[in-house]
């Protein structure tokens, strides 16, 4: 984290405007910045406009108000600097996982052999070996998401932008899959914006977690928790736990008012 | 994690692998499956035949379906039968085929272009309900009574159907997908004939299959208006003649022809979409 942050989010402001019923006001004055290879989790109650503030970031959504850059340069459309993963995958189902892979990778002009290498390599990563000419239909959801992740990898963007990845994922697949990112995290650094109401996840993977309140969302507070990754039982450590439990007491309210005021 | 793995790569292969059988077993078990299939349109032909004999009705009014069957099998003998069938194939498949490129050609600009679809959006809303068969005085009118004018009305009618699967199919596209794809860089050209195409293939898929029959029913009814060759014209010319054998014997025909293509358009479809989950349930059609 050297010299100006890679992506700088200043004073972001989103309004979602139903095609029918009144414009809701998603994101209100958010300010963000995020280094080079680090890892950040934006957390926060359901609706509180945190995948908007990825999609934003992503290119995928107009910037109405305010200014997100990347490297120096202001947002104006999606680019394969910044990969996206999305929390029901997006696979194209009419594609192998082979050629789900290759996509980005045909779409730079790489050249067959080249690409057939690159792909291979990608599927033995994400333990996908034998299931190179699966359709996405006959995968199991975890597998799915490898196939996705592998694919965003693939065209090697220096961002990645993930919206909830595991949230579809049955508990046991998920908590396998965090330790999976957390390696691939430690062998291809990247910067990593990763979306999430899961407190536990948030502390777990992130460098910091930015702690979003409810709708209209703005960043509450951002909290450090750098903890060693590679420690098996680093979930049992008190440390781990405090922080686990101090954050969510901030997410709480957050959740609360999200529900509209009633405690449940 | 390697255990966990394996056992999530068993769950994956084990709905893609299938059960090994012998090809014996195999082909018995299709035959006996058809067989129960095809029972009811059996028994119905018992019934037919039944019926016919039991002198509730003259030769005139219901001819038995054997004697339908011997006055088909006379005119496969004479080659009128593949003339006829032939000729209604040729109308009703090019009209589709016509129907299939101008309907999902004007379905993706009206999915793309605001102008596209303010146009044609109110037209299709009312000329979809409309009997298009309706305007086949005005068609004999301006294009006469042959191929062109009888294509022409199955492509009227066809059309419809097709434009507005290719809508839907198109307006039901996750986003994520087409994020997806313009996240890999995909610019619009792309994203239309390598994403939202096959994406909305499934529907645009149900859209042809509406339209196939209503291709043949087209093809037929404007033979039997216009008259000539053709399995619609050549029944007409029996009902001038008064021959219910060969009225009947075209209803038949027609009702063969018809199956045959709809079956056929199920099995591309499977051979198409091999993909979608559907792909690995049993057939309905």
């Amino acid at each position: 984290m050297s010299g100006q942050p890679q992506i700088v989010i200043d004073k972001v402001c989103h309004t979602y405007r139903p095609p029918r019923g009144k414009p809701v006001l998603a994101l209100d004055d958010v300010s963000l910045s995020v280094g080079t290879r680090e890892f950040l989790a934006l957390l926060g109650p359901s609706g509180c406009g945190k995948s908007t503030l990825l999609y934003l970031i992503g290119g995928f959504l107009p910037i109405e108000r305010g200014t997100i850059s990347v490297e120096s340069k202001p947002v104006t459309a999606p680019g394969p600097d910044r990969g996206i993963v999305f929390q029901h995958f997006a696979l194209f189902p009419w594609k192998t996982v082979r050629a789900n892979i290759a996509y980005g990778l045909e779409r730079q002009g790489m050249p067959r052999e080249q690409r057939e290498a690159r792909v291979q390599s990608l599927i033995e990563m994400v333990g996908l070996r034998g299931f190179e000419d699966s359709f996405p239909s006959q995968l199991s959801g975890g597998m799915k998401q490898r196939a996705a992740i592998a694919r965003t990898l693939a065209f090697d963007p220096s961002i990645l932008l993930m919206d909830e990845p595991f949230g579809a994922l049955d508990a046991q697949t998920r908590h396998l899959m965090q330790s999976e990112l957390l390696s691939i995290w430690q062998r291809t650094p990247k910067t990593v914006i990763f979306v999430t109401h899961d407190v536990q996840e948030a502390v777990y993977l992130a460098d910091r977690v930015a702690v979003m309140s409810a709708r209209p969302g703005r960043i509450k507070t951002i909290v450090d928790t750098k903890f060693d990754k590679n420690d098996k039982n680093i979930f049992k450590t008190k440390q781990f736990v405090d922080q686990v439990d101090a954050i969510w007491d901030l997410v709480r309210d957050e959740a609360i008012k999200a529900q509209g005021g009633r405690e449940s | 994690m390697a255990g966990i793995e394996q056992a999530e790569n068993a769950r994956g292969s084990a709905t893609a692998l299938e059960p090994e059988q012998s090809a014996f077993a195999f082909v018995f078990r299709t035959l006996c499956w058809g067989a129960v299939r095809s029972l009811p349109i059996v028994l119905l032909a018992v019934a037919w035949e039944v019926f016919a004999r039991s002198g509730a009705v003259t030769m005139f009014q219901l001819p038995p379906l054997s004697a339908v069957l011997e006055r088909i099998w006379h005119d496969a003998i004479g080659g009128d039968l593949f003339i006829n069938t032939g000729l209604t194939l040729y109308r009703a498949i090019t009209g589709f085929l016509i129907s299939m490129v101008a309907g999902v050609a004007l379905g993706m600009l009206m999915s793309r272009s605001a102008i596209m679809r303010w146009f044609f959006d109110p037209i299709i809303s009312v000329g979809f309900p409309m009997p298009k068969i309706a305007f086949l005085p005005i068609v004999v009118l301006w294009l006469g009574f042959y191929d062109v004018s009888k294509i022409s009305m199955v492509v009227f009618d066809a059309i419809f159907p097709v434009v507005t699967a290719t809508i839907a199919g198109i307006a039901g596209i996750e986003r994520e997908l087409i994020w997806s794809a313009r996240n890999m860089g995909a610019n619009n050209r792309e994203l239309m004939w390598q994403i939202a195409l096959p994406a909305a293939l499934p529907q645009i898929m149900t859209g042809l299959q509406v339209a196939l029959p209503i291709a043949m029913i087209v093809a037929v009814v404007a033979e039997m208006v216009m008259g000539g060759y053709g399995l619609g014209g050549a029944m007409m010319t029996e009902y001038r003649f008064a021959n219910s054998r060969g009225v009947f014997a075209g209803i038949v025909e027609i009702a063969v022809v018809g199956y045959v293509l709809v079956k056929g358009m199920s099995l591309l479809r499977r051979r198409l979409l091999i993909w979608h989950p559907e792909a690995s349930e049993p057939t309905t059609v």
